[in-house]
């Protein structure tokens, strides 16, 4: 029987002691991740849950670090582990594997695109930024200006040219295309803004959509290259459009919001263009005003503040569970940060580390706030901390936890260009995905899901004995202590407790001239458990 | 063998094109057989007719009918204009060129509903008509005495008579029969490629019906539904062998998104000319001839609904839809009144 | 500029959780959450009432049904007939509705603003209230929250329609996607329903009981809300695999069959009435095809004898069952068709002057409310705009609009748009 050893972290503790407001001077020098407890524990407003336990915290950083759950040997070896520094060299190793370039290629990839579709060469593009961990400023200005020459990084263009596709009946959707500029990556719903005249007192917000609309509303796909592409139309004026309040006509050029407005240069007429267009190779050429091109420069700086507090958001959101502004892209008056400090403190030490995401994400994991626990004994406001928050599992992660789970216990070597594994995953996403534009970024159960992991038969294969597998595995074991453990270990990552114990062998014992579907019965339950289906 | 440059040198529409504006819209116009009026059916309940020749000024249109006039047959002998409406009311007016023409004989319920077609016999003795009650009727010509009835089963949009006094009808399922007066059926024509079942719709059918003069071939017209709702597809005349009930030919007039052959003639000469009609000011006037691929004529028209040949041979009128005719929004006229539609004949003169 | 197009499904999620209310997932007995007052919430839970919400997609020509025109300019090739009330007509091609008209309540005088179908239909069924910055619900989502799902153990809102299924999360706006209608694509069960035979009953029980001790013990010291919200989607997928024969169409008595009609409606109206009398909230049923741009007349010709006899069959079998007091009956389009008749034989697109059908749960029986002109060029009578008319459904389901509200947040929103009210001639 496996002892539940305390979380090694406990190290880190004597650096932040609840209120000790005489450390307030050293707090420059002190690591990010001391910086964020204090913040968080200044404004807790209650207990909170002390540290996760070995298997609590490997879990959810394989989860969230790694994409998967982690392997039965993965799992007995780090909680046999005595070192006091595991928890940190965990996330150090996890964070240098492959696995979390895929990772964070699938969570930017869904964040990004949000289902309205995928290419070869986005994933190219997503991955290689990944695996170099390019940082956020440089592939932002990827995508927003996308590069047709590069082969590496042209994929980007996906971003937009999902975006300017006809759906059914309906014209291109260009203000949406718009409104997700501001969403993905200023953390700001424009088009949303101009509803809530009851929220805004100024018009100053209706121009932040029409400004932006200037930069990217004239861009088009490109039908004449084999890749995703998207060309631009010269922009030869304002954008004009009626004031809400004070109804009297208004234009603005390409602005950003909180930003300079750019003036729109003139040419005579066939001047317009640095590289002519083509029609007979229908190339759309390339203007002089490249609204792109400038949108690539100003949009990703460091002096944005609504661009590096949404990245700092958004990383924060994928560790914690939630948003410091919640939603995601929602940042208004009315919907602060929960903890506006804390928020500015990530931003612009994001920013002054050149937004290296990868550092943020782990400072953001060696922090105690997220390696608390997620249980504790009174009911706690998600956005106090108190205790870890539950997410959801997305459905890349659901099928790579079950396969591990369901396996020979080593971990999982996935190759993301298999077909079988690629077909898997379409299977899943079509239970468990969101539909197209739907933002994951909430828990959302629904019915599909449920009866797909009642009765899905590819799934349900898994669970009959094959090879090594789990089920294998546990019919062959004799001792009732050791399937229990086996079983848990590999399907919740901990080991079980004394009743769980128990309560396996009184399942197993009468059955014992089926127990191949008892076996089964045991391993989908704690599969289809709210404890497997959450990253707690 | 059909020499089609022969054909455009007698039938090739001039440039000289008369205009009788009809206003509301009408559907349907067929010349009298003397040759002296117009006569047209639209929506309204009236009979609408206009002097041919001279300044065509329209005569008083004859009333008693109620909402869509979709019958207009003519015998020779007697002046007698046969007409017939959506209401099931079917009327025979005598000397149809006169200020007003009086009413010979009417039977108010000849069908139940929706009359389609009314066609004379060459014997001039037999009025026949069709319509939504699935049913041909036969009337005698001197007082609307009933004198025969052929059950279809389902609607029958349109009927033609064949020398030998046989029938042929065309139905909403694109199924095509001939009939001896008797009821008996000698024969199917299978033009349900004119029709299909969108989700819950019965689209299609035979929209227009032409024999040619010697009875020996069959033109049933519509269009090859792609959906329904707003019915599209491509218009299509089909031409049969009487005889044999083969298809031996057949014509694609238009594109996806164009709508009905709304009517179809076989000339004497051995053509067949055809409107059509679709989509938002699409339309045509068209010739094609037997054992030629293509049509041999076009003519764009806004949404052509009816031709009918001048007896003289050098005449053809076509009712087609004004522009404009359609749309969501809500047309004002000068004075501010919601607008119907118009319908301008034209009226095109060829060599002969 | 109307903005109203730019607020898109992604609604604001502020305070979901205040919104949803103390259970988020519970199939409780109120499901009503922090919305109304004690009092209300009791009255309602004595009779729990229903909707049968009849979508006709693509807009019916209400001159070729509810409000017919014969022998005028406009009025098309057909004659009325006589109803079941004195007085009142309808379109020949409505011959079993028109036998029932004393059961049914119409309204011909409805003016609504939209002429599109992609933004028409979604504002329509969301009851185009005053924009407020947040995606209003469609109906079957607004009810599915104010009168819960019932004893059934069913979704709330069901939406039984041809081509695909799903969970159509976006429906629901801002209350939150739990309030989604789960659709079955031509009356089909759902994919997955249908337990394969590695999962014979015992062990499909066995499961269940091994899942609900693991959840318990997850559960302790947690919060309720996400493990509720899971454990409450196994429970409906649960009940639904009880109820297969909702979607067993052999089960279907055939003479019902033959009323309602062969045809997918028929089939799914008959499908619609199974799932009422197995309790569901708010069904809706979609019929698709019915935009007559061209080849109206031929088309209605079709179209209407079809909706006739599976409408007048739901209607009269509700009624028979003594049903009809406690279910809404609505069948509406996204608008009516142009008097003026087009250049393919067709009619446009009419929110000028259009009619909605009726029956059931508060409504006069019998009632026609509004007129049009001679030609049903426009309204004579008192206008009505949709927002009117989610006043008055409300009302019929026994819910004052002008005491409740929904709470966005802190922000108390209107259920209907504030400036318009019941239309008090179509209530019992």
């Amino acid at each position: 029987m496996l002892r539940m050893v305390l979380r090694c972290c406990a190290l880190l503790a004597p650096v932040i002691i609840f209120g000790l407001a005489g450390l307030a001077a050293a707090d420059d020098a002190a690591p990010l991740h001391a910086q964020i407890d204090k913040l968080i524990e200044a404004k807790a407003g209650g207990a909170v849950a002390g540290p996760a336990t070995d298997g609590e915290f490997l879990r959810r950083v394989y989860l969230d670090l790694a994409g998967r759950a982690p392997s039965v040997e993965e799992t007995r070896a780090f909680l046999a582990d005595p070192a006091a520094d595991k928890c940190e060299k965990l996330i150090d190793k996890l964070l240098a594997g492959g696995d979390h370039v895929r990772r964070m290629t699938q969570v930017f990839h869904v964040m990004l695109m949000e289902r309205l579709g995928d290419h070869a060469e986005w994933q190219k593009f997503l991955t290689a930024s990944f695996e170099a961990n390019k940082p956020w400023d440089q592939m932002v200005r990827e995508i927003l200006s996308p590069d047709g020459e590069n082969e590496t990084t042209r994929g980007s263009a996906l971003w937009y040219t999902k975006r300017l596709e006809h759906y059914g009946e309906n014209p291109v959707d260009i203000p949406g295309m718009v409104r997700d500029v501001g969403r993905h990556f200023l953390g700001i719903d424009v088009q949303c803004a101009q509803c809530h005249d009851h929220l805004f007192v100024d018009d100053y917000k209706q121009e932040f959509y029409h400004g932006m609309l200037a930069f990217v509303g004239n861009t088009t796909i490109r039908t004449d290259l084999s890749f995703p592409a998207v060309g631009l139309k010269p922009l030869d004026k304002k954008i004009e459009y009626m004031s809400v309040f004070l109804q009297k006509p208004e234009a603005v050029g390409p602005k950003l919001p909180g930003g300079q407005e750019v003036e729109i240069p003139t040419f005579a007429k066939g001047e317009e263009f640095q590289q002519p267009p083509d029609k007979k190779t229908k190339n759309p050429g390339v203007p002089k005003f490249n609204t792109l091109k400038l949108l690539g420069e100003q949009l990703p700086r460091a002096e944005n503040q609504l661009f590096t507090k949404n990245i700092a958001n958004r990383l924060w959101w994928l560790m914690q569970g939630r948003g410091l502004v919640h939603p995601l892209d929602l940042t208004h008056k009315a919907n602060p940060a929960s903890h506006a400090e804390l928020l500015d403190l990530l931003a612009s030490e994001l920013a002054a580390h050149q937004f290296d995401m990868r550092w943020l994400i782990r400072e953001i994991a060696l922090s105690q706030t997220y390696q608390r626990s997620g249980v504790l004994a009174e009911e706690a406001l998600p956005q106090s901390y108190r205790a870890a928050l539950e997410k959801p599992l997305s459905s890349e992660q659901m099928l790579a936890s079950i396969q591990q789970a369901l396996g020979d216990g080593k971990p999982l070597a996935i190759d993301l260009s298999a077909k079988s594994w690629t077909d898997w995953q379409t299977r899943f996403d079509k239970a468990l995905a969101n539909p197209a534009r739907e933002p994951e970024v909430g828990h959302n159960p629904t019915v599909k899901a449920a009866l797909f992991l009642m009765h899905d038969t590819t799934f349900l294969g898994w669970l009959k004995p094959t090879g090594e597998n789990l089920t294998t595995r546990l019919i062959k074991e004799t001792d009732a202590a050791k399937v229990a453990d086996e079983l848990y270990v590999s399907v919740l990552s901990r080991p079980p407790s004394v009743d769980e114990t128990t309560a396996v062998a009184e399942y197993l014992t009468p059955r014992a001239d089926h127990r191949e579907q008892a076996v089964c019965n045991l391993v989908w339950s704690l599969i289809a458990s709210n404890e497997f289906c959450t990253n707690h | 063998m059909i020499d089609t440059k022969e054909l455009l040198a007698k039938y090739e529409p001039g440039k000289n094109v008369q205009t009788i504006t009809a206003e509301p819209q009408v559907r349907l116009a067929r010349y009298s057989p003397c040759g002296k009026t117009l006569v047209a059916g639209g929506y309204t309940g009236q009979v609408r007719r206009w002097n041919v020749g001279g300044d065509s000024a329209e005569m008083p249109a004859l009333t008693g009918h109620h909402a869509w006039i979709d019958g207009i047959a003519f015998c020779g002998d007697g002046e007698l204009l046969f007409t017939a409406d959506s209401w099931g009311q079917l009327c025979c007016w005598r000397g149809y060129a006169a200020e007003q023409p009086e009413v010979a004989w009417k039977n108010e319920t000849a069908h139940d509903g929706w009359i389609r077609e009314l066609a004379v016999s060459p014997s001039g003795q037999i009025v026949a008509s069709c319509g939504s009650d699935g049913c041909v009727r036969l009337w005698n010509v001197a007082d609307g005495s009933s004198v025969g009835l052929l059950k279809n089963g389902r609607d029958v949009l349109r009927l033609a008579w064949l020398p030998d006094g046989t029938l042929v009808s065309g139905d909403d399922r694109g199924i095509a029969k001939h009939w001896k007066a008797d009821g008996t059926v000698l024969r199917q024509f299978d033009a349900s490629s004119l029709y299909t079942l969108s989700r819950l719709q019965d689209c299609g059918g035979v929209h227009a019906l032409a024999v040619d003069r010697e009875g020996k071939s069959l033109a049933a017209a519509g269009l090859i539904p792609k959906n329904g709702g707003t019915l599209t597809g491509p218009p299509t005349i089909i031409m049969f062998d009487i005889a044999t009930g083969e298809e031996k030919q057949r014509w694609k007039l238009g594109a996806d998104n164009d709508a009905f052959v709304g009517d179809v003639h076989f000339h004497d000469e051995g053509f067949l000319s055809a409107v059509c009609y679709g989509t938002p000011g699409a339309g045509k006037l068209v010739y094609v001839a037997p054992g030629v691929e293509a049509p041999f004529f076009e003519k764009k028209l806004s949404n052509a609904h009816s031709l009918s040949w001048h007896p003289d041979g050098k005449r053809v009128a076509v009712v087609t839809t004004g522009p404009g005719s359609n749309g969501n929004g809500r047309p004002l006229d000068k004075e501010g009144n919601y607008k119907g539609n118009k319908s301008p004949i034209q009226v095109f003169t060829v060599p002969g | 500029m109307n903005y109203s197009h730019l607020c898109t499904p992604h609604e604001h999620a502020l305070s979901r959780r205040q919104i949803l209310g103390a259970a988020a997932g519970a199939a409780g007995a109120l499901g009503l959450g922090s919305l109304l007052r004690p009092a209300i919430a009791e009255e309602l839970k004595k009779k729990h009432k229903q909707v049968l919400f009849i979508w006709i997609d693509g807009g019916m020509s209400q001159l070729e049904s509810w409000d017919p025109k014969p022998n005028t300019t406009f009025g098309g090739p057909f004659r009325a007939i006589q109803t079941s009330v004195t007085g009142v007509h309808v379109s020949e091609l409505l011959p079993r509705s028109a036998k029932i008209m004393d059961k049914l309540a119409i309204i011909r005088s409805v003016h609504t603003k939209d002429n599109s179908h992609s933004a028409g239909v979604a504002r329509i069924q969301r009851g185009d209230p005053k924009n407020r910055g947040v995606t209003y619900p469609f109906f079957g989502s607004a009810v599915a929250k104010l009168l819960g799902p019932g004893d059934s153990g069913l979704p709330p809102y069901v939406w039984i329609k041809p081509g695909s299924g799903g969970f159509i999360h976006g429906d629901a706006g801002f209350i939150g996607p739990k309030y989604g209608a789960v659709a079955f694509g031509d009356g089909k069960p759902p994919e997955n329903l249908v337990a394969p035979p590695e999962v014979p009953p015992h062990d499909a029980d066995e499961r269940a009981a091994l899942q609900a001790a693991a959840n318990a013990r997850y559960a302790k010291g947690r919060g309720k809300e996400m493990g509720e919200a899971n454990s409450y989607v196994y429970e409906v997928a649960r009940t639904l695999m009880r109820r297969q024969d909702l979607f067993d169409s052999t089960k279907f008595d055939p003479k019902d069959v033959e009323r309602y009609g062969t045809h997918e409606f028929g089939r799914h109206m008959l499908q619609a009435r199974k799932m009422l009398e197995a309790g569901v909230t708010f069904v809706k049923v979609n019929s698709y095809g019915w935009d007559t741009h061209g080849d109206n007349f031929n088309g209605h010709l079709s179209l209407m004898p079809k909706f006739d006899q599976a409408f007048a069959s739901i209607v009269s079998d509700l009624d028979d069952r003594g049903m009809l007091e406690n279910v809404l009956v609505i069948a509406m389009s996204e608008f009516g068709r142009t008097p003026r008749i087009n250049g393919h034989i067709g009619r446009d697109h009419w929110p000028e002057a259009w009619s909605v059908a009726m029956a059931g749960c508060g409504l006069a029986r019998g009632a026609v409310v509004g007129e049009t002109n001679e030609q049903g060029t426009y309204v004579k009578t008192d206008e009505y705009d949709i927002g009117a008319l989610f006043h008055t459904w409300f009302s019929c389901l026994g819910i004052d609009t002008k005491k409740v509200n929904y709470d966005n947040g802190g922000q108390p929103l209107p259920l209907a748009h504030e400036d318009m009210h019941v239309v008090k001639e179509l209530l019992a």
